[in-house]
């Protein structure tokens, strides 16, 4: 099953605003790019060699601004109750 | 919002509401204040709940609280290929119950608020107000509002004690992942396929090959129509992953030995969340000029490779701050000093006792060779004793095979090590 598949059965209340701002240029130096396979909502992705990140099915977790060691994720919640709204977490 | 508070709350999970809950009892006036639209959305956890710490503190708990089933069966796993080996243990002796920490954390926020607390949802705390290095309330976009104590349990995710000052970012050997799904069963096929009576369930935790041999484990919780199927891995070791996690965790849904038991279920939810390695995350002095620390922000949560306490820990640590906070509310000091009776609390109660009873296990639980060739060679064991044609080994005999590289010194070390530790 594709994770997009997966995920789609989340609800959300997405921002217009983006929690969490990723400085990608910096990626390309970055050889392991640990957030690729670890982010549990797969919001990084590779193109090229660039980083491509989108927030929208983020869960909020936090893996991203620990795993990366390159210091480009400037992690933040949503605001006023936007983002993810778990029923059975 | 410029009204003035006995204490603010950040985050209304099992901490903060269990906070809220027991100072408003006592008469204190408090704001209890939560990011989510609701209490509990942000929550998410595996599925199980030890009673006895929460009934302590909620009376009504087993009464009124959303408990999906009681433990009754507990399964622990190894599994290597298409082999796995099970300890089993039944028992009609109640000791935990199997819920969603969402519906949990929502119904303690409700018990915090129908004895006074005011609680206020999808509002981000931005920082605390300091003046003279006393935290005096917190702020909100640009407003502020004002207390005697902030009680901070935000959760794993410590930004704000991070903008103090008073941690450092979160490292990856102090954090683990967890992520899990949500499967819809209907309650009589989940009573069938896991021989459960009505209202009981059944923890299972497998350590082995579901996480490629990289320190952490699976979960299987049974819900009243619904499975919690999930996965931890240790954040350090998960480096080395060759595929998305999410793929590992649907390697563990089409398991063959697994499969069966998960047929014709739908996704109802997929969730992830951060899980602190309590030794390594946890706070010395959980408590500042004004502030005191409780929950997965001060790292009490304690994993035990074969079974997780998080829920009670953090309720109770809460607890334990709400009366730290009388104690200085009586005595008139919000001071570091007048709030150190939290951390004499704390030790001594089991919250204490057990985090630091068990602090060696995280390292052990680091250790890769345990995860990906011991259940191996446990199983492998196993199959030669069992799984024969016309000869079968001895024991000893078994050993040797099964466990290829692995010395007798190595081996007797890390049976030595696992006794040691848990």
């Amino acid at each position: 099953m594709r994770l997009e598949d997966i995920l789609i059965n989340n609800v959300w209340d997405v921002d217009y605003e983006p929690h969490i701002v990723v400085n990608s240029e910096k990626c390309v130096e970055c050889d392991r790019k640990p957030c690729i396979n670890l982010c549990p909502a797969g919001c990084f992705t590779l193109l090229g060699d660039k980083i491509v990140f989108s927030y929208e099915g983020c869960l909020e977790c936090g893996t991203c601004r620990v795993v990366c060691h390159q210091g480009v994720v400037s992690w933040n919640y949503p605001v006023s109750g936007k983002g993810i709204h778990y029923r059975f977490g | 919002m410029s009204r003035r508070f006995d204490v603010v709350v950040v985050g209304a999970g099992p901490a903060g509401s269990t906070a809220a809950y027991t100072l408003a009892k006592k008469g204190f006036k408090v704001l209890l204040l939560e990011r989510g639209r609701v209490a509990g959305s942000k929550n998410m956890f595996g599925g199980r709940v030890y009673f006895k710490p929460l009934e302590e503190i909620y009376p009504n708990l087993l009464k009124d609280a959303p408990i999906q089933r009681w433990v009754v069966k507990e399964r622990f796993s190894l599994s290597a290929g298409d082999t796995m080996l099970s300890l089993e243990y039944e028992s009609g002796e109640k000791k935990s119950f199997i819920c969603y920490l969402s519906e949990l954390a929502a119904w303690m926020a409700k018990q915090a608020e129908e004895v006074g607390s005011f609680l206020v949802t999808e509002i981000v705390v931005d920082g605390f107000v300091l003046r003279d290095g006393f935290v005096k309330g917190v702020k909100i976009g640009s407003e502020v509002v004002e207390s005697n104590v902030v009680i901070d349990c935000e959760g794993v995710n410590r930004l704000l004690l991070e903008r103090l000052g008073l941690v450092k970012e979160l490292e990856v050997d102090q954090v683990a992942l967890g992520v899990k799904e949500t499967l819809r069963i209907p309650s009589r096929e989940i009573e069938s396929r896991f021989g459960l009576s009505e209202k009981d369930g059944l923890s299972w935790i497998l350590l082995g090959d579901f996480t490629k041999g990289l320190p952490g484990g699976a979960f299987l919780y049974t819900n009243t129509d619904a499975v919690s199927l999930g996965l931890v891995l240790m954040l350090k070791s998960a480096y080395s992953l060759k595929e998305h996690i999410s793929s590992l965790l649907e390697n563990l849904r089409l398991h063959p030995l697994l499969s069966r038991y998960l047929k014709e279920s739908s996704i109802v939810e997929y969730s992830a969340h951060l899980i602190p390695e309590g030794s390594r995350l946890m706070l010395k002095h959980p408590y500042s000029d004004g502030l005191l620390i409780a929950g997965d922000a001060a790292g009490y949560l304690l994993n035990l490779g074969y079974t997780y306490r998080g829920v009670d820990f953090a309720a109770y640590s809460g607890y334990l701050a709400a009366q730290a906070y009388e104690k200085a509310h009586t005595e008139g000091d919000f001071s570091k000093r007048g709030l150190a009776w939290y951390e004499h609390l704390l030790r001594q109660s089991f919250v204490l006792k057990q985090m630091l009873k068990f602090r060696k296990l995280s390292k052990l639980l680091d250790d890769e060779a345990l995860f990906s060739k011991y259940p191996k060679m446990l199983c492998d064991v196993v199959k030669a004793l069992l799984a024969f044609d016309y000869e079968v080994p001895s024991l000893i005999e078994a050993l040797k095979r099964s466990k290829k590289d692995v010395s007798w010194l190595k081996l007797l070390v890390d049976g030595f090590r696992v006794m040691r530790s848990i």
